[in-house]
């Protein structure tokens, strides 16, 4: 069986680096350092996982501006085979739903598949909303913290996470499986893919075979449903959070019992201890 | 723009919480719900209607009246013992059709249910949702962007939606006031709950249950609750949690004994060590793992990235151990001790020790008295 295998990738600014943060806390994107979005790279373990265990092929998509071709050039150093990038500028400001129709659209434009693997949310909206909203749009199940999982007779048997405990689920194709971040780390690239997507990147042409660039009026979306328009939320003010504490006091410089005495006894620390009971 | 006294107007629909039960328990996000809830409800002069899904919900309806629900509708179904998307999703779309007028606002918890019930039914209903919410508010706004000019006007009541945003460093208020409801999504154990009033009278309805064919697409084989397993991250009082700084696995056998001298207490980790597979991810505390506020957090060997900070920033009290005195940490910590986690963590717990056996000592001169 040969499965046609999707998973959705997102560029995100490196929250990590300082480059591109604005005084005021928001971020400057055109100025950010760009990385994948940390969340997604276990999807795109999961997707290559399957891809490796059970046969067929990744195609990955992504939805963002040019330079956002840069995660699915990295994914196909990871082995996908295919990658679409969604980059229209009337897509500007859309909230998870109108992201959601977008990708809805790409998806259906892209073709026939079996599954959909997501991350679990992105790091620069903190959601968790498009994967379920975009499952929503496609009348999918879906499985939502899937920490792991299997095909058993063309199901998909998984493990998901809920509150205080885990799930085991089962269920059909096609299906919608946003992967937690306590599933298997991403692996490294191999040498081999590494070098083929530079020897691509020096050849435009072919690399055009592998990486397509789609817009709006391509996928057939209808741009008063994107953006802006069709956002029904909007973002009406931001304030700086101011750091907290601030005022640490420090105990340094003397021996380790001196540290702790001091420390220990400038705070309530001890009104947390266990209690004897003998 | 002059504030407005928004309660002359008298906004369409009410406000509906979604109850959280598993197996039976109501989890404690539904009482925050429903006190946040009541206040947006008051504050509009609406009512506070509140769903509950499940089976053999038995008291629980009475129970979310105690805590401030007028209204409960109540969907008990086998088929709703367990919480599966596509089944609760379709007693729910059911209900908010079934309504005479939509909801004006319409909240869940940001758990791993909420987080993914929330969306199918915002998405289904077109309808704007804001994931996580710190704070809920009702108030006026007025639309002056005409990149739209359909939504350009002056909006007396809508659901003031404050989210943490760009890792914490940012609070934004965001609002969908085109289109009820409104949704939101609350962070477990943020949200203050009323006090239970066992005289408070409210109406019980029941829902109809009618799955479709498409709705049994998955199938829940067994549930695992790991209660048992000590407790949860979000619930601790105190949270000891290790970090690159540790040098290796071994030093979580440390943080774990020093764990065990509280009473209440989890051992938490950074997400460095959490991919280097120390400890599990279930242990990991920031911005890829859990939001934690326990009233006292210890940090031993984390430098204090802000994707660490951003997950337990609001703890009461914060007190980190660091080699190195210019750690990232220390900036936001209300107590620093520098020095070496070996060396600093034995000498804590003897302390500990030391001050459990004084307070045995004064018990027993007590005792013979």
């Amino acid at each position: 069986m040969a499965y046609n295998i999707f998973v959705l990738v997102k560029q995100v600014p490196d929250q990590g680096s300082k480059a591109g943060i604005n005084p005021d806390g928001t971020i400057d994107r055109a100025r950010a350092k760009r990385m994948l979005n940390p969340f997604d790279r276990y999807a795109l373990q999961a997707a290559l996982h399957m891809k490796k265990a059970y046969g067929g092929s990744v195609t990955a998509i992504s939805m963002g501006p040019p330079p956002a071709v840069e995660v699915l050039l990295e994914a196909l150093e990871h082995g996908v085979d295919r990658g679409f990038l969604l980059s229209d500028r009337r897509l500007a400001a859309s909230d998870t739903l109108a992201t959601a129709y977008a990708l809805y659209k790409t998806v259906t434009y892209v073709g026939k598949f079996d599954i959909i693997f997501c991350g679990l949310q992105t790091t620069d909206g903190d959601t968790a909303q498009v994967g379920p909203q975009l499952a929503e749009r496609l009348g999918l199940p879906q499985i939502s913290y899937c920490e792991d999982f299997s095909i058993q007779n063309g199901k998909v048997q998984a493990r998901r996470i809920i509150e205080g405990g885990v799930q085991r689920v089962l269920t059909e194709m096609p299906v919608l499986v946003t992967v937690a971040n306590s599933y298997h780390p991403l692996e490294y690239k191999s040498f081999r893919g590494a070098w083929r997507v530079q020897q691509l990147q020096r050849r435009q042409d072919e690399l055009k075979q592998y990486i397509q660039t789609v817009d709006l009026d391509i996928v057939g979306a209808d741009s008063e449903r994107c953006g802006l328009k069709g956002s029904p939320t909007i973002v009406a003010a931001t304030e700086k959070v101011g750091d907290i504490g601030g005022n640490c006091t420090m105990h340094e410089g003397s021996a380790p019992e001196t540290l702790v005495r001091d420390c220990l006894a400038n705070t309530n620390i001890n009104e947390f201890l266990v209690t004897s009971t003998s | 723009m002059t504030e407005l006294d928004v309660s002359q107007f008298c906004p369409k629909g009410d406000v509906l919480v979604v109850a959280e039960q598993i197996l039976g328990e109501l989890q404690p996000v539904t009482m925050e719900l429903l006190g946040a809830g009541r206040l947006l409800a008051d504050k509009m002069g609406r009512t506070l209607k509140c769903a509950v899904l499940g089976y053999n919900l038995g008291d629980m309806p009475n129970k979310l009246i105690e805590y401030g629900a007028d209204v409960v509708f109540v969907a008990d179904d086998p088929e709703l013992y367990m919480y599966r998307t596509l089944p609760y999703r379709r007693v729910l779309v059911d209900l908010l059709e079934s309504l005479s007028e939509p909801p004006h606002t319409c909240l869940l918890g940001s758990t791993t249910t909420g987080r993914d019930l929330a969306p199918r039914i915002a998405a289904h209903f077109d309808t704007g949702l804001t994931a996580d919410c710190t704070e809920l508010d009702i108030g006026p706004y007025e639309h002056k962007s005409k990149v739209d000019p359909s939504k350009v006007g002056l909006y007396p009541n809508c659901l003031y939606a404050i989210r943490p945003s760009f890792g914490e460093s940012l609070k934004a208020r965001i609002l969908g006031p085109w289109k009820n409801p409104q949704m939101a999504t609350t962070r477990p154990g943020v949200m203050i709950p009323l006090k239970p009033d066992p005289g408070k009278k409210g109406e019980i309805k029941k829902i109809p249950v009618k799955l479709l064919p498409e709705d049994y697409r998955l199938i829940v084989e067994e549930t695992i609750r790991e209660a048992s397993k000590g407790i949860k991250l979000t619930e601790a009082d105190v949270i000891v949690s290790g970090g690159y700084g540790l040098g290796s696995k071994d030093g979580f056998d440390l943080i774990r004994e020093l764990a065990n001298c509280f009473e209440n207490s989890a051992v938490g980790a950074s997400r460095k060590v959490v991919d280097l597979g120390w400890v599990s991810y279930q242990h990991q505390v920031g911005q890829t793992g859990k939001t934690v506020r326990p009233k006292l957090y210890i940090a031993c060997g984390i430098s204090g990235a802000i994707q660490h900070r951003v997950g337990m920033s609001k703890s009461g009290t914060i007190i980190a151990i660091n080699k190195d005195p210019d750690a990232p940490i220390f900036k936001f910590a209300h107590h620093g001790i520098v020095g070496d986690c070996y060396h600093i963590i034995p000498e804590m717990i003897r302390q500990f020790k030391e001050l459990k056996k004084a307070e045995r000592g004064v018990k027993a001169v007590v005792s013979t008295h």
